[in-house]
């Protein structure tokens, strides 16, 4: 099992370092001037050749690709990460102020999910093809076509229009006022969270409706074991496994779904972030807040990967 | 005092009249300077803008307005993103009065006078004047200030330096006045707008000695404003308090000013303010504007906003380097029906190459009867067509590159604008949007046919933009556009003093830009306010702009 874990860290650090080398590369040749969000437009258009030498050695952006790349990785290593081109605020700070909000609407997302695609999974596996089967499964396939800022847009149009309602328009942490913080995660939670109850749904559906076929479950009616307890006592967990992958790979569909649903909702979060980081063109925020992503992404899969041992006890990792 | 020599030997005697004299004269050099000191503190007159014992104290204004600044440096920054959060904590030495938005009142300068010869502005300051951190404010701050903003030290961009460019020496005459000397004599309401101009806020010398002139990332530097910083969440709010050792006594009457960052004519921002999240929302969109006009218990307001909206016609490219040819193009647009095109997204007027509410521009009415303003098109389409076919392009143009900034309205502009020259002048184009940053490069780098954008001005004076949008070399001037004539008027007006011959020469310019454009006008911007009528104090119904007055110092809630 260590070993096991040794190599899986080994490889996502390779991944990891591949990442942060193709979003160094990319932002660094991609067209566009950081000094026009600088300075304006005004400024950038008064703006003389000496003065941009000037500006773009205070950024640190005349030095070679190798020496900024290891300046970004030194940041990393002190845990700041660097300093954003323009306020001069620290990306660690940013990340610590507005991680927690996207995090909460990450977690609550997968939990909606669950709550609402296992249950409709469920029943659409045990009657199939019948009425409740047919509505779910239109509804499953609506729920992944909406696109979520859409959706998201609807609700809060929705919500002002008919009842004079919106979130907080700035961040309250859980610990500052638990109900405030519910109002603003709550919306993106729940939009993000349909569209991932749908996969899940329908994966939980295939996945049931192909171990209620087998032996054991068979037999297991056979000794007049309950229906409840048939479904979800002896089936259930062995068609999890699938869900559980599916659901640490939707949790990236998640993160990056929330940059445009956090944006519908005007939460200020993560993926707000990152999005205004890009329309100005602050590089240091945005290659650091997308191998934040990335990390995420990665560590969600290996815990996924390792629950896999705690689920099936015929699993082994050598 | 006699210079007669004293004789040495005359008898010291001293009558009783002698003493008094001597005892009055004595009496008199000693407080002589206090009575005329107490006199010249009589005379420094109090702001124009005085409480209003009407007026409520106290709350808390929260104030939506753009997103977060880039920086902190207001004297480098062009976007309201930084006057909006940042003016409150700062005065300017001269300002534009809140009832109207135009009128020039003092403000830290308290008295000013101009030499006969327009060459020398002497500004007399405020006694007892401290900035937040408790310094003293002095003449010193005023010429630091103005240094800057005249010469930028290397690495420093202001965009308003070129309302500066004659003045020379800038000298302190005593602690509390200073005088500006100008190399050469500029209009008057130019100068005073210049000083005027919210931008130009005064900071601390040491604050900029400190900091070596550049304050991009020094969030929190000492104004002497009605309101004093107390934190800052980015991209969400700006939280200040009253100051309570504000030099206009009685004033603000506001305990508080949250000002949160708001991306401008958002669906967001128009939220916020519909929800009551917000007491005062600055550049809503016209769908949330227009709810708001209908909600009880609330004003809206629309005012003009120094921002042109255009096109630039790339003369490096044989046929719009004729100016026929461009003629053409800027009698093809059916203006009208571009401001109607974008009038959910973003308030827009007609307007030609001079601001159109500016004294000196023809006037709109006259405007509207002029070929390419007309709402009838027919006579503005036969000219462009009979100017083409002069220009040997009869049969039009093909393949023409059109680099389109992406925003919601240039995007929704260029696709109006490609029908209408295919329609009324067989000009095709091929759209190419792109992100804003690569729009200036590809702009500066002359890599477009035709190319579409805003700029802004300092001022609604021609003598600011006129240099800058169609100037020789002017930053703005992306077309590359060059017309001797103009240049020589545009001199011309920047020195003529005579506000009367100067409207004529304005005038006269706009003859040879509508003849030879140098861009081609699309419309210019509005701004629309929507304030909950508990906000009392200000209405920017008549305002210049968004630059000028936001310091909030006389508003109060009901």
């Amino acid at each position: 099992m260590r070993k096991y874990l040794a190599r899986r860290a080994l490889f996502a650090l390779g991944t990891l370092v591949g990442v942060s080398l193709i979003i160094f590369v990319v932002l660094r040749i991609l067209p566009g001037d950081p000094l026009v969000a600088i300075l304006g437009v005004e400024g950038h258009a008064r703006m003389t050749k000496e003065d941009r030498v000037r500006i773009m050695h205070d950024l640190g952006l005349s030095d070679p690709l190798p020496v900024q790349y290891v300046h970004w990785l030194r940041d990393i290593a002190t845990g700041k990460l660097g300093k954003s081109f323009f306020r001069g605020d620290t990306v660690a700070d940013l990340i610590l102020h507005r991680g927690p909000i996207s995090a909460e609407i990450g977690i609550l997302a997968l939990i909606v999910s669950w709550l609402v695609g296992l249950p409709i999974g469920i029943v659409s596996a045990i009657k199939p093809n019948s009425s409740i089967d047919n509505i779910t499964r239109s509804l499953a396939i609506l729920f992944i076509a909406i696109p979520g800022f859409w959706l998201g847009m609807l609700i809060v149009l929705a919500l002002l229009f008919w009842f004079g309602y919106k979130a907080p328009i700035i961040i309250v942490q859980v610990w500052q006022s638990p109900w405030q913080n519910f109002q603003i995660v709550l919306g993106p939670a729940v939009v993000l969270g349909l569209a991932q109850g749908a996969y899940i749904a329908r994966m939980a559906r295939s996945c049931l409706l192909e171990v209620i076929r087998e032996d054991y479950v068979r037999t297991a009616r056979a000794k007049g074991v309950v229906e409840r307890r048939v479904v979800l006592g002896h089936a259930l967990p062995n068609a999890l496994l699938p869900v559980i992958t599916i659901s640490g790979v939707l949790l990236g569909f998640v993160l990056g779904g929330s940059v445009a649903v956090e944006q519908a909702f005007g939460v200020p979060g993560l993926g707000r972030a990152l999005v205004t980081a890009v329309i100005e063109r602050d590089i240091i925020v945005v290659q650091n807040l997308v191998l934040l992503y990335a990390a995420i992404f990665v560590v969600v899969n290996l815990l996924v990967d390792l629950s896999y041992a705690w689920l099936d006890p015929r699993i082994h990792y050598a | 005092m006699s210079n007669q020599p004293v004789s040495g030997n005359r008898p010291h005697t001293l009558s009783r009249r002698t003493f008094l004299r001597a005892a009055g004269v004595a009496g008199g050099a000693a407080l002589g300077p206090a009575v005329l000191r107490r006199r010249a503190e009589a005379q420094e007159t109090p702001s124009p803008i005085r409480p209003d014992p009407a007026a409520k104290r106290g709350g808390t204004l929260r104030y939506a307005v753009h997103n977060a600044p880039a920086h902190f440096d207001v004297h480098q920054s062009g976007t309201v993103a930084n006057i909006g959060p940042q003016s409150p904590m700062y005065d300017t030495l001269l300002r534009r009065h809140p009832k109207d938005g135009q009128t020039i009142i003092p403000d830290l300068a308290w008295k000013y006078e101009i030499s006969p010869d327009g060459k020398k502005y002497t500004f007399h300051l405020r006694k007892g004047v401290k900035f937040h951190d408790g310094a003293d404010f002095t003449a010193e701050d005023v010429r630091a200030t103005y240094e800057r903003i005249v010469r930028p030290p290397k690495g420093v961009v202001i965009p308003r330096s070129s309302l500066f460019t004659t003045v020379g020496e800038i000298v302190v005459l005593d602690p509390h006045k200073i005088e500006f000397r100008l190399t050469e004599a500029r209009p008057k309401a130019f100068m005073l707008g210049s000083f005027a101009s919210g931008w130009n806020i005064i900071v601390r010398k040491k604050t900029l000695d400190d900091n070596q002139g550049n304050l991009r990332q020094v969030m929190n530097y000492p104004g002497t404003g009605p309101f004093k910083h107390v934190s800052r969440q980015d991209k969400e709010v700006w939280i200040m308090d009253r100051n309570p050792n504000y030099w206009n006594k009685g004033l603000p009457y506001l305990d508080k000013l949250e000002v949160y960052h708001m991306f401008p004519f958002s669906p967001e921002l128009g939220s916020a303010f519909i929800s009551g999240k917000v007491d005062y929302a600055r550049l809503l969109d016209p769908v949330s504007w227009r709810k708001a006009k209908e909600m009880p218990g609330v004003t809206a307001a629309a005012f003009n906003q120094s921002v042109i909206q255009a096109f630039w016609t790339n003369m490096k490219r044989k046929p719009l380097a004729d100016p026929r040819v461009r003629r053409a193009i800027h009698l093809a647009m059916d203006r009208h029906t571009l401001v109607e095109v974008v009038k959910d997204t973003a308030p827009m007027q007609i307007g030609g190459f001079v601001y159109p509410f500016h004294e000196m521009s023809t006037p709109k009415a006259d405007l509207e009867k002029r070929l390419g303003y007309q709402k009838d098109m027919k006579p503005a389409v036969q000219e462009a067509r009979r100017l083409m076919q002069e220009a040997g392009y009869g049969q039009g143009i093909k393949g023409l590159d059109f680099v389109v900034r992406d925003i919601q309205t240039f995007k929704l502009w260029a696709v109006a604008i490609q029908a209408m020259l295919k329609e009324h002048i067989n000009i095709e184009t091929n759209l190419r949007t792109v992100q804003t940053s690569v729009w200036f490069d590809e702009a500066a780098a002359g890599n477009f046919d035709l190319a579409i954008s805003a700029i802004v001005s300092s001022l609604m004076d021609p003598s600011d933009y006129f240099s800058a949008w169609y100037g020789l070399n002017g930053p703005q001037n992306y077309s590359g556009w060059n017309n001797e004539q103009f240049q020589t008027l545009a001199k011309q007006i920047e020195r003529e003093l005579d506000d009367t011959k100067r409207k004529a020469m304005v005038r006269k310019a706009e003859e040879i830009l509508e003849q030879d454009p140098p861009l081609i006008p699309v419309a210019y911007e509005q701004i629309y306010d929507a304030w909950y009528n508990k906000v009392r104090g200000q209405n920017p119904s008549t305002y210049f702009g968004i630059y000028d007055v936001v310091r909030w110092d006389q508003v109060w809630l009901a």
